[in-house]
């Protein structure tokens, strides 16, 4: 029951990962696949990929606790397959702890190892989920003989122990239930009153809506504006300031701000319609663009946007949050905002566009 | 399912996990920005030690001392689940109470997380003394046949947790 229950939870992790891996770093095929649509799409499979990372806790402490006697064995290897059956075990209690441990401490900013988050924590996915599979392999009569309540080895379980292994299961449950409430809030806004262990509130920030990456450590603290101009390249390269920007036509858009930590909240955005500053360079449909951020430094000051989110009415160059001119914090003097888009590649500060 | 055609799968299923496995290594050993492996393969083998040796043996020793303290079964199970809950949200709360030094971005822990730490455990501490107060003052009420059957031994103390 917890094994099949932390198998679906390790199943749906790897899945919205996949997810998430692709839309931010998409191999050169699938650049132009990527969909603009749902627009809601990345707000939910990355929430989901961290309240599931956070519900499994209960689920591995349970399913560890009930097979932690195996682990003195003896004797402790009885042949070279099981040996090897134990090895891969070892493989996957350490990723499984390893993974919503490094998860939980990304989603605080907190990076006490000497290694990137990212990669290590994408690498260390395909060993958990391939350990998976194996060990599945390895127990497959094992399951077969326990996968209903009738099957021939829970009926050899011991009926005294029954009430005890219920009231265990009732625990684990209402546990991952706690730890979810306490949390989910951070992307299930009207949760977020009781998300009281979540590390992002959806009520703090300024404008109405948390920060990822603040101007400081952009290195963009004390920016005015003052000799701000867009620039833009295409077959007919032209440039823009602020208030020939202003003028263009301006559309709304209600759009997420969706975080690869699990925090996402919804927001109106104003701004220009990319697809118009496009038309302006007489750059044709389909074309790709590369945004290209004023910040000093950060692996995502320059990111590229395919023709799927470049076309869509929905992409704006935002110049207004809720109603008010962008506070620097969340990219004055204009960003992108694009739908179903991991936030990092929703750059802030911009100051060129280029055709691709 | 024949058994030839399971013995399929579950050999078509273990390759399968090999070569997933095989692509993380190679990921953790070629990709640029991990300079060293070693680090990983450190912080892996932790993840076990501090599970294995230090949280495990903590819950049983926990589980122990419970058996022996707390009795009678139903009640019993009251301050497990209670412990396992307070135990989850602990450790949920913690890399949200440990971080050194204040976050530069304001938006990054914005809650007084200590308070809320605090005042999750104390709901969960009255709401499990008021369930104990009220199983321990009623006496039992005769069990009607059907919860009878379903629970054989509900208030026959099980052996401590192992």
């Amino acid at each position: 029951m917890l094994g099949r229950l932390l198998g679906i939870a390790f199943a749906i992790c790897f899945l919205t990962g996949l997810i998430s891996h692709y839309l931010q770093h998409p191999p050169g095929w699938l650049v132009d696949a990527l969909p603009a649509r749902p627009v809601w799409g990345y707000r939910l499979t990355q929430g989901l990929h961290v309240a599931t990372g956070v519900a499994a806790i209960p689920l591995l402490l349970a399913k560890l606790w009930t097979v932690y006697p195996r682990l003195f064995a003896w004797p402790p290897m009885r042949s070279m397959a099981h040996g090897l059956e134990r090895a891969a075990v070892a493989v996957l209690v350490a990723g499984a702890v390893f993974e919503p441990a490094t998860g939980l401490l990304n989603s605080v900013q907190w990076y006490p190892w000497p290694f990137p988050f990212i990669q290590v924590h994408w690498a260390v996915a395909w060993l958990v989920i391939g350990a998976l599979l194996l060990h599945v392999a390895a127990k497959g009569p094992q399951i077969a003989a326990h996968w209903r309540r009738r099957s021939p080895g829970t009926e050899a379980l011991p009926a005294e122990d029954l009430p005890d292994r219920r009231a265990l299961l009732v625990g684990v449950g209402v546990a991952v239930g706690a730890v979810t409430v306490t949390t989910v809030g951070q992307s299930v806004t009207p949760l977020g009153r009781v998300a009281l262990l979540a590390p992002r509130s959806p009520q703090h920030g300024p404008q109405g809506l948390p920060i990822n990456r603040t101007a400081a450590a952009a290195g963009m603290s004390g920016f005015t504006g003052q000799g701000w101009r867009l620039a833009l390249a295409g077959p007919r390269p032209y440039e823009l300031s602020l208030d020939e920007l202003r003028a263009l036509p301006q559309y709304d858009a209600e759009l997420p701000i969706s975080c690869v930590e699990g925090w996402s909240k919804s927001a109106r955005w104003t701004g220009v319609r990319v697809r118009d500053l496009l038309d302006r360079l007489d750059a044709p449909r389909r074309s790709g663009l590369r945004v290209i951020s004023m910040e000093r430094q950060g692996s995502y000051r320059v990111t590229e946007m395919s023709h799927t989110y470049a076309d869509d009415p929905l992409t704006l160059l935002a110049l207004r949050l809720n109603g008010e001119v962008l506070s620097l914090d969340h990219g004055f003097p204009a960003r992108i905002i694009a739908p179903n888009r991991p936030g990092v590649l929703q750059t802030k500060w911009v100051s060129r566009l280029e055709v691709l | 399912m024949p058994p030839g055609l399971t013995a399929a799968a579950r050999w078509t299923a273990g390759a399968l996990g090999v070569a997933l496995m095989a692509f993380g290594t190679y990921v953790l050993l070629t990709d640029a920005h991990i300079h060293d492996p070693q680090d990983v393969v450190l912080w892996l083998a932790g993840a076990i030690a501090v599970h294995d040796g230090v949280l495990a043996p903590l819950v049983l020793a926990v589980g122990l001392a419970l058996g022996v303290v707390v009795r009678p079964a139903p009640s019993r199970w009251i301050v497990r689940g209670a412990l396992m809950v307070a135990g989850c949200l602990t450790l949920v709360a913690l890399p949200n109470l440990l971080p050194p030094g204040r976050p530069t971005n304001i938006t990054v822990l914005p809650l007084d997380y200590l308070t809320n730490w605090l005042l999750l455990l104390a709901i969960i501490i009255v709401f499990t003394a008021t369930v104990l107060a009220v199983l321990n003052r009623r006496p039992r009420r005769p069990r009607s046949a059907k919860t009878a059957t379903r629970c054989p031994s509900a208030d026959r103390p099980t052996p401590p947790a192992p």
